[in-house]
């Protein structure tokens, strides 16, 4: 009687306990890569480069995750325009002002001053980065 | 004296620096230069114009540079010369101008001439042929060419012909009183003879007395025939003295109008009446001693009118005799002459025929009036004056005078037919030198009258364009000069220019040189002898243009003098300059000056309005930048620059402020060359990174707000 309790194997509360930081893993990595499948092979937009050679940049796609400054101009067939502030990689240097533009396809995207946003962005004629996907981080 | 001295060399040292092409320099004393452009206008001693004057005939001396002058008295080529003879130009010209001779009365008036040379052709002068030639005289004489000179020579021979008839008459009465003379002295010698006379003396008294009655007779018997021989001897002598004075006569005035026509150059005529006095005076004797002998008497009539020879050979008064029984060789002659009228007195002593007696007769040369009446020109009548004595030398017989006549007909003739040759080859130069001798040798001969205008066209303009040469020299004007000696070397490649022209560059040249020395003068502070030197340039070549230029300078020079003047040019200039700057740190100099000169006032008030933005844009950014606020510093003077660039105070603080804030200035440059590039989105960028380093800038915030309203605008 005594040799059949010996063999039963991990015990349950063990189990539950290692499931349950597999799924905790799991929602940090997830979290971790902004949370959208569709932004993690996105290149992250250098403002240097930005900068100095927008015109180089023309049609590529960056992400930005940036914090909304104000707003600077709307048009109803070009959309809104705001400056948004990006963190430098020179700390010294603080944050980098950019504009962007939100096509009219994302109106009924909610940006106010201050809000944080993760966006992507693309390069368009005249150097304007403009807005293609935007999500709250 | 010598501060005056001082302020001018002050002055002309600031001319010559302004001639040389320095930058004229600010006048430190505008007092001073007004003084001394006082001086130059009021204290100079040699600007009164006799002196200059003066100064330009001593140039011309000095220089030995006589130019006019010796282009008038060279002689390229003889038509030139003859062309400095004004009264030649003048009757030249006008013969070249005058149609041809073709008329049918010219035709007509030559036929006649021609007609009465052929009448009287020696062998052919006939007594019938002469008077044929003498009636056609009158007709040749209608003709307005023939100037009545057939007329004249038909009075003439009128006259000797008349002469001769009463030296006949004369002759032939002296005949009959010697006649009459040889029977009287028969009668003396016979009463003479066949007188006797008896002798009864009683006593001594009554002897004396006998003797006073026998001499009684004797006179009572013989005187009458010896008076009666004495008279005729005396009536003998006056016919022959008055035969020889009217033959003399007759014979002077015709040989003093054949020589006053060979004068005239009226070579036909002088054939004519040479011809009619050989047929008139046939006695052989065509010696012109007498008339030389004339002509040395010959004066001056200043009288006006037509030219004419007065050749009155009427001896009046000029005979008389005188008689003395004194015995031979003791007769006294008194004579006098005096034409009315006429020149001439004379005394003549001298024994003619005395074989009895004292008696002496004088035959005087005076009364002889020979000269030129109605001639105006007094210079004229010294040639022909000059001409007749000179023929007169030259000739001594009329047969010389003939034969010339002829000679020269045939050589005008000639010459004529080589200058129709030289024009038809073109020879300009040659063929007028001579056609200006034919016209000088033979005016009126048919052969120079038949010349036609064509033929005498190219010869006028080239005359005309002699005369403009010669004109051109004498006024002195190098210009003209120059000008005209190009047309003739156009018109007359073979026209030899070579010394006219250097005599042209030498006459510039010293010129020059003489403005050169005005300008040396001038450093030297020598008014006077700029003065001086620019007078003897301008008598040179008053077109000089280096003259003009000394004179504008000089001239502006002069106006400086004046405060006011000079700051008005100098405020002219300085706008010109776009100096305003300039304008702006005088402007209290000029703001008085500009007050006078209405056309300067709006562009002084645009000046001042412009410099008073720009000084309180940079007061205004000073301020800011005492507080440490660079970037607002220069963007203050970034918004005047852009409306004044070319302030240089603005400019270099401008610069120095953008060393003061380089990133802002950077961001910002970007922006704006991104805007004109037209790439808004990146213009954007910058605008709002320069903003970011500088808030408060104006404009990152209206390059903002333009670009955004460019990229959400609708059109875009």
């Amino acid at each position: 009687m005594s040799r059949q309790k010996k063999s039963k194997g991990l015990p349950p509360w063990l189990i539950t306990l290692l499931f349950l930081i597999v799924a905790g893993a799991a929602y940090f990595s997830l979290h971790q890569n902004f949370g959208d499948s569709s932004m993690r092979t996105v290149e992250a937009l250098d403002p240097d480069l930005y900068y100095n050679e927008a015109n180089s940049l023309r049609g590529n796609t960056y992400k930005i995750h940036v914090q909304i400054d104000s707003s600077l101009g709307d048009s109803p067939t070009r959309g809104r325009l705001f400056s948004v502030l990006l963190d430098s990689s020179d700390p010294a240097r603080g944050a980098e002002i950019l504009p962007i533009l939100v096509p009219p396809e994302l109106g009924s995207l909610t940006i106010q001053k201050g809000q944080n946003y993760l966006m992507k962005v693309q390069v368009v004629e005249n150097g304007l980065l403009k807005v293609r996907e935007a999500v709250k981080p | 004296m010598k501060i005056n001295s001082m302020k001018s060399s002050r002055f002309l040292l600031f001319s010559i620096l302004s001639l040389s092409g320095l930058p004229a320099q600010p006048i430190p004393n505008a007092q001073t230069i007004h003084e001394t452009g006082q001086q130059y206008r009021e204290g100079n001693p040699l600007t009164g114009a006799a002196d200059n004057l003066a100064i330009g005939s001593q140039a011309m001396f000095e220089a030995n540079l006589k130019a006019k002058k010796n282009i008038v008295d060279m002689k390229p080529n003889t038509f030139l010369s003859l062309w400095n003879n004004p009264g030649f130009a003048v009757q030249f010209e006008k013969f070249l101008s005058a149609p041809a001779e073709t008329s049918e009365d010219a035709k007509l008036y030559r036929q006649r001439i021609d007609r009465i040379m052929e009448l009287l052709a020696p062998g052919n002068a006939t007594k019938e042929h002469q008077d044929e030639a003498f009636d056609l005289l009158p007709l040749a004489s209608q003709f307005e060419s023939d100037a009545n000179n057939c007329t004249t020579i038909h009075d003439a021979v009128y006259a000797a012909a008349n002469a001769r008839v009463e030296v006949q008459k004369l002759t032939e009465l002296d005949r009959d009183l010697e006649n009459q003379l040889k029977s009287a002295e028969y009668n003396y010698v016979h009463s003479a003879e066949s007188l006797t006379l008896s002798r009864e003396a009683v006593s001594k008294t009554e002897e004396s007395n006998n003797d006073k009655n026998q001499n009684e007779l004797l006179h009572a018997t013989i005187d009458p025939a010896k008076d009666q021989v004495a008279a005729l001897k005396a009536t003998i002598q006056r016919n022959q003295q008055q035969i020889a004075s009217t033959s003399l006569q007759a014979k002077l005035a015709l040989q003093s109008l054949i020589l006053q026509l060979f004068v005239q150059r009226r070579y036909q005529h002088v054939i004519i009446i040479d011809r009619f006095y050989r047929a008139l005076f046939d006695d052989g004797d065509q010696s012109l001693q007498e008339f030389e002998q004339m002509a040395d008497r010959l004066g001056y009539n200043k009288a006006a009118g037509q030219v004419k020879i007065i050749a009155d050979a009427n001896p009046k008064g000029a005979v008389a005799s005188g008689s003395q029984n004194g015995g031979p060789n003791n007769g006294v002659g008194a004579s006098a002459g005096a034409g009315t009228g006429g020149a001439g007195a004379s005394v003549g002593n001298g024994y003619y025929n005395n074989n009895v007696g004292g008696d002496a007769s004088a035959l005087s040369g005076s009364g002889l009036n020979l000269g030129i009446e109605n001639l105006s020109v007094e210079s004229l009548e010294n040639a022909f004056s000059t001409g007749m004595k000179g023929a007169s030398r030259t000739f001594k017989s009329l047969s010389q005078l003939d034969a010339f006549a002829n000679e020269i007909i045939r050589d005008v003739n000639e010459g004529v037919k080589v200058y129709q040759f030289l024009l038809e080859k073109s020879e300009l130069e040659s063929a007028s030198s001579q056609l200006a001798a034919v016209f000088t040798k033979g005016e009126y001969l048919p052969s120079v009258r038949l010349l036609s205008v064509d033929e005498k066209r190219k010869t006028l303009a080239y005359a005309q364009l002699c005369n403009r040469l010669v004109n051109a020299a004498n006024s002195g004007n190098i210009d003209a000069l120059a000008e005209v000696t190009t047309q003739m070397k156009a018109m007359n490649p073979s026209f030899d220019d070579a010394e006219i022209r250097a005599k042209l560059e030498s006459v510039k040249t010293a010129s020059s040189l003489y403005v050169a020395q005005a300008k040396v003068a001038a450093a030297r502070g020598d008014l006077p002898s700029v003065q001086t030197q620019i007078t003897r340039a301008a008598s040179l070549w008053p077109n000089n243009p280096e003259l003009q230029d000394f004179s504008q300078h000089m001239t502006q020079l002069s106006d400086k003098a004046s405060p006011q003047v000079q700051a008005v040019n100098d405020f002219t200039q300085l706008y010109g300059q776009k100096n305003f700057r300039q304008i702006w740190d005088d402007k209290e100099k000029y703001i008085a000056a500009i007050s006078q000169s209405p056309d300067n006032q709006g562009k002084l008030k645009d000046v001042l309005s412009r410099m008073q933005d720009i000084e309180t844009s940079i007061m205004r950014s000073q301020e800011i930048a005492r507080r440490g606020d660079y970037a607002g510093a220069w963007e203050g003077l970034e918004v005047a620059f852009n409306k004044y660039p070319d302030d240089l105070k603005l400019t270099q603080l401008r610069a120095e402020y953008t060393t003061q804030s380089p990133d802002f200035v950077h961001d910002l440059r970007a922006a704006q060359s991104y805007e004109e590039k037209k790439e808004y989105g990146s213009a954007l960028a910058w605008y709002l990174r320069s903003q970011k380093r500088y808030p408060m800038s104006d404009l990152a915030k209206e390059g903002i707000q333009r670009v955004v309203k460019l990229i959400t605008s609708d059109a875009s």
